[in-house]
């Protein structure tokens, strides 16, 4: 039957790219404090080189995280509201206290890192993962309980973002790294080890997060109408070409083939190619996730 | 029933659509009564046509806030600036909102907006002012078909109890678990539903 809609009153909706790019910041942090534990926590030497750098590029990026948020707030005078009248059910409120903690930790932790204290930054290392894993975790609950919105209310979403985190965390590790050994220290001679160490760990979590989308992809296609609608907006609606193109085939796939190919996995050009094009894959994966999750109509 | 005897209010509409002519004379009484500004509304009216000439049929849907039971804004919002009274109405404190817009994104009903003006959240608080003075909401009251019954559903005398006992009533989306307190008579399926007429989306 023909139905037209003749009249109908659609709400802008303001939350847009400002929190895409916070959930992309705090990724980030999170997955470069975890691979900074990786040597200083658990004790994988051949990580060491990156420790340090992970520890300042966490504390860095926490710091601009929330004032995405700030500026995001239509209130950003008010923001002290969120300290004082909490309310524990929002993800926001949790939020609030991880936000505080998280950065305070990686301070401390990275202070004993420099001074030399390996006792204590494994300490506070150890007690930060839990607490780096939270501070992303929490995004993708603040996403999947927003329940009026069909993209984001999966219990897929917190691990799709904690494994996103680590996608993103360790392509700007190894970018990085490329930076202080080919640019910045380029005179001397660099072991480029680490390095392919690093191209495994990611190709590891680019597999479990193509996986992941994966699932969410056939559950959203075989559930209730609106998830129908919201996988065929990703597959060939709106947001089909940062979908597929940009998110799975740019910063999936392509980075996985450079990685594995035993011609351009030991290319260092290669490597910086395929982590810039996964950072530019995960932005348009939160980019879809929030702008696309908030443009399905409601009424 | 209270220690004092006074018994809880429950505040509800119903919105007998076989009445419904309309008019869009809610969403003008609405503007007016809670100056809302240019380019948002509080409460409106859909309006959808179906069929095929000479078998056609236009169906409205005015929408407002549902002033849910389990109201998704008031979990998710980070600094109690809303909440639902005893009364059952959902109100935002416009002093404390600070403005981050989960709310927005929380609601299944597109109810709340941001006002332009002042940047704080503002949505349908069925006229409480005008109910605690004993009146109807400004929609209910302009009503020229009286399409829309406001009441108390506590009070078994009152006129919108009556006919939630005896009509058949539709829900706006209530596999969302959020218990919504307005109450459609004779909505058509096609008007609630957020994707027929989209053709872009199917």
């Amino acid at each position: 039957m023909d139905v037209n809609i003749i009249y109908n009153v659609e709400h802008e909706m303001h939350l847009g790219v400002l929190i895409a790019l916070y959930f992309y910041l705090t990724g980030l942090s999170a997955g470069s404090f975890i691979i900074s534990t990786f040597a200083y926590g658990f004790g994988m030497i051949k990580f060491k080189p990156i420790g340090k750098i992970g520890v300042v590029m966490a504390t860095l990026l926490l710091v601009i995280a929330p004032m995405t948020l700030l500026v995001d707030l239509a209130q950003p005078l008010r923001f002290w509201h969120l300290i004082l009248y909490l309310r524990i059910t929002s993800p926001i409120t949790w939020g609030t206290f991880l936000l505080t903690l998280y950065p305070l930790n990686c301070i401390v932790y990275g202070y004993f890192m420099f001074k030399g204290d390996m006792k204590k930054t494994k300490i506070f290392g150890l007690i930060g993962i839990p607490l780096a894993l939270m501070v992303h975790g929490y995004t993708g609950f603040i996403l999947a309980l927003g329940k009026a919105r069909v993209l984001w209310n999966t219990a897929i979403m917190p691990p799709i973002f904690l494994v996103s985190a680590m996608v993103s965390g360790l392509a700007m590790m190894m970018l990085v790294v490329i930076i202080k050994d080919y640019v910045i220290q380029r005179g001397k001679e660099h072991d480029p080890t680490l390095l392919y160490d690093l191209g495994k760990f990611l190709v590891a979590s680019i597999v479990l997060d193509l996986i992941l989308i994966g699932i969410d992809l056939t559950v959203l296609l075989t559930s209730h109408t609106e998830a129908y609608v919201a996988a065929l907006m990703l597959l060939k609606g709106e947001f089909s070409s940062l979908f597929l193109g940009v998110e799975v085939l740019l910063g999936g796939i392509i980075p996985l083939v450079l990685l594995l190919l035993p011609l351009t996995k030991r290319w260092i050009p290669g490597l910086v190619i395929a982590s810039i094009l996964v950072m530019i894959g995960i932005f348009a994966m939160r980019y879809i996730m929030v702008v696309g999750g908030l443009s399905i109509p409601l009424s | 029933m209270k220690k004092n005897g006074i018994k809880k209010k429950r505040y509800a509409m119903a919105i007998d659509l076989r009445r419904c002519i309309g008019c869009h004379s809610c969403s003008v009484a609405c503007k007016a009564e809670n100056r809302v500004p240019l380019g948002v509304f509080r409460s409106w009216v859909k309006i959808i046509e179906k069929g095929k000439f000479p078998n056609i049929s236009r169906h409205f849907l005015p929408s407002l806030c549902n002033q849910c039971d389990r109201p998704p804004c008031v979990i998710n919002c980070p600094v109690q600036a809303t909440w639902k009274m005893e009364d059952g109405i959902v109100i935002i404190d416009e002093h404390r909102c600070v403005g981050c817009k989960y709310c927005l994104a929380s609601c299944p009903y597109n109810a709340r907006h941001i006002n332009p003006l002042i940047p704080i959240v503002q949505k349908c608080y069925f006229c409480y002012h005008r109910v605690y003075a004993g009146l109807d909401p400004a929609c209910v009251e302009v009503c020229p078909s009286k399409a829309r019954i406001f009441g108390d559903l506590n009070n078994p005398e009152e006129e919108i109890t009556k006919l939630l006992s005896k009509q058949p009533f539709q829900l706006l989306k209530p596999e969302m678990g959020t218990y919504p307190q307005v109450f459609y008579i004779a909505a058509d399926a096609d008007a609630m539903d957020p994707f027929a007429g989209r053709k872009e989306w199917m």
